[in-house]
Parts: structure tokens; sequence; C-alpha cells
């Protein structure tokens, strides 16, 4: 069996906020199919390191590539790092996509006008074809009696499961969730993780930063445990909740195990 | 350059003390419609929320009117158009006729008038902003009505209208400038005359102009300060 | 009786006339200043200090100071400078319509440029990081996710400070302008019934500020997409344009 080849590389990612370390150097690979599962205690800097990643965040020091074109990050002439060039940083980002934990739909836009606007206008993909995949899209999360109706009219729930089909209507390389249920009720909590799920039996490669332990233990092929800004640990599942996980991640796990 | 300092300050030809007593009819004319406007408008905020329904319609309808109108518009009316009315009812009546009216009461009335209008808006806002738990918890612990206004209503209001009623202040300011045309001789009009006079019209108008900055910069900032205050048990 | 309404029925019937002038300088100075804000609220979220500052000079001058006083500043004041008196500008200088147009273009556009940054401030980070997120960048993203939030936020103030500009033309009657007011006052000036003449000129300008409220107020109501039905039928074989 051939080791996939590599969707993200992301490589000793430093940043901090004044004089905060946020993340003290932080490496990861996501191989095509793999579905990583970022847990972390609250504050340890999981929502910046994905932010990092689509460079919504830029990183103080370390590099990032999407399949083999790396972030355009280059030192400014205050040796700070900085997009170097805003048009490629948008093509990295065609190639990727994010769930929010507040959705940000926009709210102006349908819900199909929500999924169509980025292959329309970004990709410049033809209509009918975009019009046929954010109609199966929207089908396919259990929202296609909603074409027309705007996002505040939906429940979270429902807003989720649109901006997922948002995420995935440019077929990207790799989708960025951040944690995507932790707005939702647990009724929609459900709803929202049976959908992941399936999107991971599906072969997408996906980083979820979640508070969902059930759903990193069953669905990701890894876990990593941020903590002060590094990798404490990482590592398939079936050892991360194991016998010999890492103290420190059995140390953050037990307060959800209670 | 030296007739223009000459004509600028306090010397025999110079405007300063003109502009001075111009700036402080400015102040003066302001505040009074401030004041007009503070009354009537807490009057017309009542009439709004607990008054009987035909003087409800009629302040509604007294706000309408008023901020729909020019300024300029109700100061005319005034200033011109009372006389007349006042002339006329003197003839059926056979009253002696009164002359023009005095130009300083016409014009804070005139400004007041308008004025109260955009208050009353916004200690109807103010009222409505202010939880209803409030009023009955101070009704549960036997507050009277006044009490409760005075103990309760008021700081909360004030808190919430004070920065909007910064924003009312530096309308009436600007606005007395309209005050002018009725030959009340405040900063606009010193300045106008100043101007004619001595044919230097873009030397008098700049110096009005930083002369009302002035003023609006050193209203605002004290209004900044009062705001504080007003929320002093509102910050962490 | 008879004689009363035929007066004020022909005083209306020249302040009618005059209408169009009120409603020229406030159709282009609306314009106006709308753009300039546009301006202003691009530089006063610019990264260079310079456009700021000149964005924080320019609010300060003209929210400082009399509409009134900024109109004179212009129609007399410049007029005294030599090189507009004898220059190209002064055919433009010497027309108190003009002067009162730019004096208004000025001043509101500090106005709307404050209402518009607040606007920009308060449309959600999140939207437009979702637009970033997809890849959008520059002109697109302003136009498709800032714009259309920006707007929707900021119609209600505009609205307002639209109705101040109408009652701001009034302004140019102080300067030989004949709109409704300046015809106002000239109709006083050879009749002296102040008081029916004021009360028509008033009851026009209502009229005029109902009918633009009531216009923007429908404006809102059609951006507003929260009041729209949703439907829940499925999805019809031809879709609807998407815009
Ligand atoms: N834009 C910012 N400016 C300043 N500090 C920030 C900023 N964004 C994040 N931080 C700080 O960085 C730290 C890490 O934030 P981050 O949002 O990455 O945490 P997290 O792991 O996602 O936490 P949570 O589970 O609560 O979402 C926090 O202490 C936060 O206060
Ligand atoms: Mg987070």
């Amino acid at each position: 069996m051939t080791v996939p080849p590599p969707v993200l590389t992301a490589t000793n990612i430093r940043k901090s906020f004044g004089d905060r370390e946020v993340l003290a150097g932080v490496s990861l690979e996501a191989r095509e199919g793999e579905v990583i599962s970022i847990l972390g205690g609250s504050g340890s800097g999981k929502s910046t390191f994905l932010r990092c990643l689509n460079l919504l965040e830029v990183p103080d020091e370390g590099q990032i590539a999407i399949g083999d074109v790396q972030a355009p990050l280059a030192r400014n002439r205050h040796g700070r790092l900085e997009v170097s060039d805003s048009r490629a940083a948008a093509r990295l980002r065609t190639q990727t996509a994010m769930v929010f934990q507040g959705f940000n739909l926009w709210p102006h836009l349908t819900v199909l006008q929500n999924v169509m606007e980025a292959p329309l206008r970004v990709h410049r993909r033809d209509r009918e074809e975009v019009l046929a995949t954010a109609r199966s899209l929207l089908e396919r999360v259990g929202m296609a009696g909603f074409h027309a109706a705007y996002p505040k009219r939906l429940s979270g729930g429902q807003q989720q499961r649109v901006a997922i089909a948002r995420a995935l209507a440019t077929n990207p390389k790799l989708v960025l969730f951040d944690e995507p249920t932790s707005a939702l009720d647990p009724e929609r909590v459900r709803e929202v993780l049976a959908l992941m799920r399936s999107l991971a039996d599906e072969g997408r490669t996906m980083i979820v930063v979640t508070h969902e332990m059930a759903f990193a233990r069953d669905v990701s092929s890894r876990v990593v445990h941020l903590m002060n800004g590094r990798v404490e640990s990482s590592g398939p599942p079936a050892h991360m909740f194991g016998a010999d996980a890492s103290p420190a991640f059995r140390a953050f796990l037990s307060p959800a195990a209670l | 350059m030296m007739d223009d300092l000459a004509i600028l300050g306090f010397g025999p030809d110079g405007w300063a003390p003109l502009l001075l007593k111009g700036c402080l009819l400015t102040l003066a004319v302001s505040a009074a419609s401030m004041a007009i406007g503070t009354v009537l408008g807490i009057l017309l905020a009542w009439a709004r929320l607990k008054g009987p329904r035909w003087l409800r319609r009629a302040a509604l309808v007294y706000g309408v009117i008023l901020r729909g109108v020019p300024e300029l518009l109700v100061i005319l009316l005034l200033y011109f158009g009372l006389p007349s009315l006042i002339l006329s009812l003197s003839e059926t009546f056979g009253w002696e006729a009164p002359g023009l009216p005095p130009p300083f009461l016409i014009g804070s009335v005139s400004v007041g008038l308008v004025s109260a209008a955009y208050q009353a808006e916004i200690f109807r806002g103010g009222v409505g902003a202010i939880p209803r738990g409030q009023f009955e918890a101070a009704r549960a612990m036997g507050f009277s009505d006044l009490m409760c206004f005075h103990r309760i209503v008021l700081p909360q209001v004030a808190r919430v209208v004070l920065p909007a009623l910064g924003n009312v202040w530096q309308f009436n300011l600007k606005d007395s400038a309209l005050i002018a045309v009725t030959g009340l001789s405040e900063l606009m009009r010193t300045s106008l005359v100043a101007a004619g006079s001595t044919r230097h019209p873009f030397l008098f108008f700049g110096v009005a102009m930083a002369l009302y900055l002035v003023l609006t910069t050193l209203s605002s900032t004290a209004f900044h300060y009062g705001g504080r205050y007003s929320n002093r048990w509102d910050r962490g | 009786m008879g004689e009363h309404l035929t007066f004020i029925g022909s005083v209306t019937a020249q302040l009618v006339r005059a209408v169009p002038v009120t409603l020229l300088i406030l159709a282009v100075s609306g314009v106006c200043a709308t753009v300039l804000a546009t301006g202003l609220t691009a530089m006063s979220v610019a990264r260079s200090p310079l456009p700021r500052l000149v964005q924080r000079t320019w609010t300060f001058l003209f929210r400082g100071t009399p509409l009134i006083l900024q109109i004179f500043m212009i129609y007399y004041g410049f007029a005294m400078v030599p090189w507009i008196r004898h220059g190209i500008l002064w055919a433009a200088f010497r027309d108190p319509v003009f002067c009162t147009c730019l004096a208004m273009t000025c001043c509101c556009s500090a106005y709307i440029a404050e209402i518009f940054r607040g606007a920009l401030a308060a449309v959600p980070r999140g939207e437009i990081e979702a637009g970033r997120a997809c890849g959008m960048t520059g002109f697109m993203l302003l136009r498709r996710v800032i714009a259309p939030s920006l707007i929707r936020i900021a119609l209600p103030s505009y609205s307002n400070e639209i109705i101040m500009m109408t009652k701001s033309t009034s302004l140019a009657s102080t300067i030989t302008v004949l709109d409704i007011t300046g015809v106002a006052q000239q109709v006083i000036a050879h009749s002296y019934r102040t008081l029916e003449v004021f009360c028509a000129a008033a009851a026009l300008y209502l009229l005029i500020n109902a009918t633009l409220s009531t216009l923007l107020t429908a404006l809102e109501r059609r951006l507003d997409v929260d009041r729209a039905p949703t439907p829940l039928a499925p999805i019809p074989p031809t879709l609807e344009p998407l815009s």
C-alpha cells in the first residue's frame, strides 16, 4: 500500500499576540483522506492554528504548503512574516474551505446563493454546473427544501449544514472545521456530526477542531493534542484513547470522562 | 498682514471684542434653546408615552412637523409671522399694536422648539431602554412614582441619553447661526457685519469658523466627561 | 374667506414652481456627498496615516461649523480670493446654486462618511472572514460581502441624513437662490402676508420629506431579507434568477 500524498504541510508555526505566545512551533501534515482532530483546552491556540493554515491569521514564523504550493509568506523589512502576494494567498484559499463555529453565512444571500457564491464568483465555473452541484449538495446535507430561504430564518443546525454545503461547493482539497458544533444544542450537534462522519467516510481530507470526544475517537484517523502552544502528543485514536496515552492528554480527557 | 492683525485685535478698529461678545451671545442663545428644548422635550416624551390618546397624536404630529420643516423656516415664521398674527389679532380686538419681538427671545424659542422635537425622541428612547423589571422592583419596594423617577429612571436615562443630548447641543449651537437672519448679533451675524464693513470676508468667516470649532470642541469634551461621570457605575 | 383661499392658491402655485430648484440642489449635493463620503470612508480605514488624518480633519472642520457659515465662506469669501475671482473658476463660484451645492457636498459628506464608518465597523467580522476563506479578495469581497451588509446597516441613518439635507437646502435662500424658502420670502416682501406663505412653504417641505422617507423606507424593506417569507416548497424546475 502506497502512502497518499500530503495535502497540507505546516512546519513550525509560531504566533504571538502582543507578548503572549499562543503557538510555539506547531507542525502538522495531513495526507489525502485523513481526518485529523485537534483537541486541547480552551485558549490553547486551536483556532489560531487553524486560521493560520488558510492565512486568515498570518503566522510569525513557519511554512505552510497546500499540495506542493507554498503559501506566499515572506519577511518584510521589519523582519516580520507577511503575506507577500495576496492573489497567491487567495488562490491558496480556493484550494481549502472553512466551516466556522458561528456559521458565518452571508445574510443577504439565500441558501442556494450562499452555496453557489464561491464557485461562481471566485472559481468562475459554469453556472449550470455550479447549480447542479449546489442542488445535489443541499440534497446531501438535507437542506434541499430550503434553497430560497435566507439564513436568519434557519435553525443553528440547519445553518451549519448549509455552511458545510457551501464549504464543499468548490470541491476543496482540504476542509477546516473550527468547533462546528459548539454553538449548537445537543439535537443539532447530532445532525451535524452525522453529516461530518459521512464526509469522512467519503474520503474527504479534514482538519477538525472539536470538543466532541466521540467524534475524535470514532471518526478521525489521527488525534492531535495541543497544549501550551505545542503538540503535546498525537497519534491514531486507538493509541490516544488507549492505555498508553500521554498523562497530559489523559488529564485533559478526565473531566470529560466524568 | 499688519492690517489683518489690527482689524482682528482689541484696538479701536479691532473686531475682537465684538466677535467675543458674539461668541457669548451664541452660547447664551444655544443654552436658552437647549433648556427650552429639554423642558418641552420631556413634556412631549411624557405625552407620547403616558398621555391620553389625543395628546399622543398631537405630540407625534408636533415631532413630524418640527423635524420635517427647515429650521430657517421656523425662525422666519416666528420672527415675521408671529408679529403679523399678533397685529391682526390686536386690530380685531382693538389692542395697542406691539413692535417687532426681541430677536433673542424669538431665536431661542424657535431653535428650542425644533430642539424639543429631537429631544423628545431621545427621552422616549431612553425611558424605553430601561428594563421593565427596574420599575417593578422599585414599585415592589414601595417607591412612589416621583421617587422612582428621581432615583431609578433619571440616573439610568442620563447614561443612555447624555451622548445623544450632546449631539442635539451641537446642532443647537450650529442652528443658532441661523438666528443671524433676525439681526441678533451673535457670532454669525457679527462676522457677517465685519466681513461686509471691512471687505475681508475670507478672514472674518475663517475666524468665525475657528471660533465655532472652539465652541463645538469644548462642549463635546464637556459632554464626553459628563457622559463618563453618568456612566461611572457601568464600568468594570 | 374666498379671497383668502385664492391667495393661498396662487402662493402655493408660485412656491411649487420653486420646488425643482430645491430638488436640484438636493439631488446634486446628495449624489456628490455620497460619492465623496465613500472616498472618505475608504480613507478612514487606509493603512497609511495621511489619508486617515485627512478624513479626521475633514470631519472635524465640516461637522464643527455651521453650514450657513460654510456657504457664506464659499460664496462671499472665495469671491475675494484673487485667483478665483480672475480665474476660470469664477464662472462657477459666482453662481449661488453652485456654491450651495459645494458647501452641502463638503458638509454632508462628513456626516455621511461617519455613518458609513460606523456601518463598516458593524459588519460582522465572520461574514468577511467567510469570504476570505473561500478566496475572495479586494473588490469582490467589498462588492459581494461587505457592501450588501454595510448598505443595510447604514440605510436608516442615511435616510435621516437625506431628510436633514432637504431641510438644509433652504439655506440657499440666504445667498439669493430662489428655492422654496427664497420664493416664500420674495412673496412676503410683496404681500406682507407672512403666516400663510410660510405655512404653505412648510407644507411643501413636509411633503417632499414624507415622499423621500416613504421611498427610503420602501428601499429598506426591500433590502431587508429577514422579512422575506421562507418557502418550504421543493426546488422548482426553473430557478429564479440569481443576482
Ligand atoms: N486576534 C487576537 N488578538 C489577541 N489575542 C488573541 C487573538 N486571537 C486569539 N487570541 C488569544 O490567543 C489565545 C488562543 O486563542 P484561540 O482562539 O486560538 O484558542 P482556542 O484553543 O481556539 O480556544 P477555544 O477552545 O476557547 O476556542 C487566547 O488566549 C486568545 O485570547
Ligand atoms: Mg477556538
